[in-house]
């Protein structure tokens, strides 16, 4: 993929050839942000180029680094669920999830069926909204516009839903310890339903006008390729891992709420990359497996309204919670891979460890690997499949 | 802000000539590509074709500093970042906005009390000339944000006077 | 597996510094002070030999635990002389998952970098590091990750104090 200097040696004149052996290169080193239009947010890569291939890449965090876990450690239990909807803000429902199942755990409370119900089309069709950014932002990245105002269309149909339910676009604080925060308003239901069956019509728009694009296939196949082993050594999770073939979804292998009714429904189906357009693993699998998850989750959310019934939706715990002694751990499938909480307790009102597990931190890392020996035009391509958040990277 | 400002006598031309320079720069502010934090992802919103800033003419996202009118902060800025923020606003080229987008950016946010890396405000850092209140701010308030910028533009001025105190 | 399935393996391939278990516990009825435990059981290993551990849990067939999700430290309290460093793994063949903890003395934090057994920790580690002020022998790239260079501190642990300043800008 990469042109060597042998490789444009022999394509040169023979008069040229000689000039071009006299020429005494440097590696140089260009500093991609903290402030950029394609690195996804405030992150820093320190590239070493031999003119247009890099050589070496160092990604520098801590940009945003916004103490969340130190902030764990001072707030109660319920008054730490906003910070849990800024690290993966794209994300808000899954984070305010994980949090409260790690702590739901520790309590040893059961949640009731609707509350499970509401909470399972919420965090679905948040995946829906940040793959459709994962989606947009890439095209972006690469150079197509279109497809960003599109997916803003039908994001912005999602948001107006999250807002009818809880108040907020963005920062949901929706899903709490126990349940949810109150119940759908009447006629949400059927809105949702509508959704659904507007998004199946247009996902067809985003694979026809994006994914399957000859010049987006060209910058994206072959390149950033992450083979299994290498997947597995550094740690990775969700669409990262599943687009190297590697079949891994929390959702069906560990799973947790509903997920076990769900898979048995067989709704859904757990996407894969192929190698279809490229090699296996490469930054289109990736896309691929990122837009073929919209549909499933379209399945999931549909799959929940045919069977929600009325009751409580949330639990009877006290208003100031104390959390039994102890520690848990619970991982959830985010859209960018496996949130996982940690929380430890003594038994107070305050937390006395609160960690969090960001997929994106560790997803990042394979960018050392992978980077050295693209093009810098394809270190764009590479970073944006891998789909991270800098507020979770840096939490 | 800019070269010509205050710099003239009043008369009856200067207040054709402010009102031409002040239309001019409030129907064109550029803003630069700074999305830190959760309130990029409600900047992007109101990029696109829903809120719409593009009706305002400040549509047009410039990567480099160099180009833009306008720096929207938009997110929690912590000390790491606080440097460069420093750095990007001294390569905007006059006359040059700050909007302090968010929470986070007017005062520190949800992160005041314990985050010991996050700056308290990034006019800590930057001289701001619009705050914008919310956690997100919704579209619509930053576009609010953007017209009352628009009209502390329209009270700049060419003329030599001195400064208005009410 | 379960966990006591995991437990039973690790002795039988003779997991090395493998010191012990913790199971959740209800409060025990005759003492009045004992709160119990709740949550998820988890292995004491000896820190010396976390990476050896990590290894031997990687390498089994039967244990298989391939994917390290996470590696952290927990200043359990201001009184308490250790840290614990609490490495959670994944299996994707067997499904299981197993939490190892380690303690570490606070005066002497200092264990072998398990970067060389799997590669995602390297982010970890400096993480980790730079929170709690834990020395990671053999670690490739020992710098600051998340905090700027010149951070004094070890921010996580819980007798922090929160600076006044930062380069001229005030932290008030």
């Amino acid at each position: 993929m990469v042109e060597t200097k042998d490789a444009q040696r022999t394509t040169a004149d023979p008069g040229k050839r000689e000039f071009m052996l006299d020429v005494r290169t440097q590696d140089m080193e260009v500093n991609m942000g903290p402030q950029h239009p394609a690195t996804h947010g405030v992150m820093r890569i320190l590239v070493r180029a031999d003119g247009e291939v890099c050589t070496g890449a160092q990604p520098h965090l801590g940009y945003l680094h916004r103490c969340a876990e130190k902030i764990g450690e001072n707030v109660e239990w319920l008054q730490y669920l906003p910070y849990t909807d800024r690290y993966d803000y794209l994300a808000a429902m899954n984070n305010n999830l994980g949090y409260s199942m790690a702590v739901e755990k520790l309590m040893g409370i059961e949640i009731p069926r609707r509350a499970m119900m509401i909470r399972t089309i919420c965090a679905e069709l948040n995946r829906i909204g940040s793959h459709l950014i994962a989606f947009g932002t890439y095209g972006l990245d690469i150079g197509a516009f279109t497809p960003f105002l599109y997916m803003f269309r039908e994001r912005e149909w999602m948001m107006a839903l999250f807002e009818k339910i809880c108040g907020a676009r963005l920062t949901y604080s929706y899903i709490r310890i126990g349940g949810v925060f109150n119940d759908a308003p009447p006629g949400w239901l059927s809105e949702v339903e509508r959704f659904c069956d507007v998004f199946e019509e247009k996902w067809h728009e985003y694979v026809d006008l994006l994914m399957v694009n000859h010049i987006f296939v060209q910058r994206t196949a072959n390149i950033g390729v992450i083979p299994r082993a290498m997947a597995l050594d550094f740690g990775l999770t969700g669409p990262m891992l599943r687009g190297s073939g590697v079949d891994w979804d929390l959702r069906r292998d560990m799973p947790y709420e509903l997920y076990v009714e769900i898979w048995k429904s067989g709704c859904f189906q757990i996407p894969l990359g192929k190698g279809e357009r490229g090699t296996l693993g490469d930054c289109w699998d990736r896309s691929y497996v990122r837009v073929m998850e919209m549909m499933e989750s379209i399945q999931i959310v549909r799959w929940c309204l045919g069977s929600i019934a009325s009751g409580p939706v949330i639990a009877d715990i006290p208003k100031t919670i104390r959390v039994p002694n102890g520690e848990a751990y619970a991982g959830i499938e985010n859209p960018r891979g496996e949130l996982g909480h940690y929380v430890v307790s003594d038994g107070g009102k305050v937390a006395i460890r609160c960690r969090v597990r960001g997929p994106s931190f560790t997803n990042l890392a394979v960018l050392e690997e992978i980077l050295p020996g693209a093009l810098i035009a394809d270190t764009i391509a590479i970073i944006g499949s891998t789909d991270i958040v800098v507020g979770e990277t840096d939490r | 802000m800019g070269m010509l400002e205050r710099q003239f006598e009043e008369n009856v031309l200067t207040t054709k000539v402010d009102w031409l320079l002040n239309w001019c720069r409030l129907s064109s502010i550029w803003p630069m590509t700074f999305g830190l934090a959760c309130c990029a992802i409600e900047m992007m919103a109101v990029g696109c074709a829903h809120h719409d800033i593009d009706r305002f003419g400040a549509g047009a996202f410039r990567a480099s500093p160099r180009q833009a009118d306008l720096m929207i902060v938009a997110g929690t800025v912590n000390f790491k970042m606080a440097e460069r923020i420093k750095r990007l606003y001294d390569q905007m080229p006059a006359p040059k906005y700050v909007i302090a987008m968010g929470a986070c950016a007017t005062g520190g946010g949800p992160y005041y009390k314990y985050g010991y890396t996050v700056v308290k405000g990034v006019d800590r850092v930057v001289p701001v000339d619009v705050y914008v209140a919310g956690c997100p701010p919704r579209p619509e308030a930053l576009l609010e944000g953007l017209m009352k910028l628009q009209e502390k533009i329209q009270q700049s001025s060419i003329v030599r006077r001195p400064a208005r105190t009410a | 597996m379960d966990f006591r399935g995991i437990l039973d393996r690790l002795q039988v391939v003779g997991a090395p510094g493998l010191l012990g278990h913790d199971l959740p516990r209800p409060p025990d009825p005759k003492d009045k002070k004992d709160k119990g435990r709740g949550g998820d059981p988890f292995v004491w290993v000896e820190p010396e030999k976390l990476p050896a551990f990590l290894e031997c849990c990687r390498d089994d067939a039967r244990l298989s635990l391939e994917l390290l999700v996470d590696l952290s430290a927990v200043d359990p309290s201001k009184d308490d002389p250790n840290l614990w460093v609490v490495t959670h793994l994944l299996s994707l063949a067997l499904r299981h998952r197993l939490e190892v903890k380690c303690a570490l003395p606070k005066a002497a934090a200092t264990m072998p970098s398990s970067a060389s057994v799997h590669r995602g920790a390297q982010w970890h580690e400096r993480e980790c590091a730079e929170m709690f002020g834990i020395t990671f022998r053999g670690h490739p790239d020992p710098r600051h990750i998340l905090l700027p260079e010149d951070w004094i501190g070890f921010p996580l642990r819980k007798d922090y104090v929160f600076p006044d300043e930062y380069h001229g800008i005030s932290c008030k």
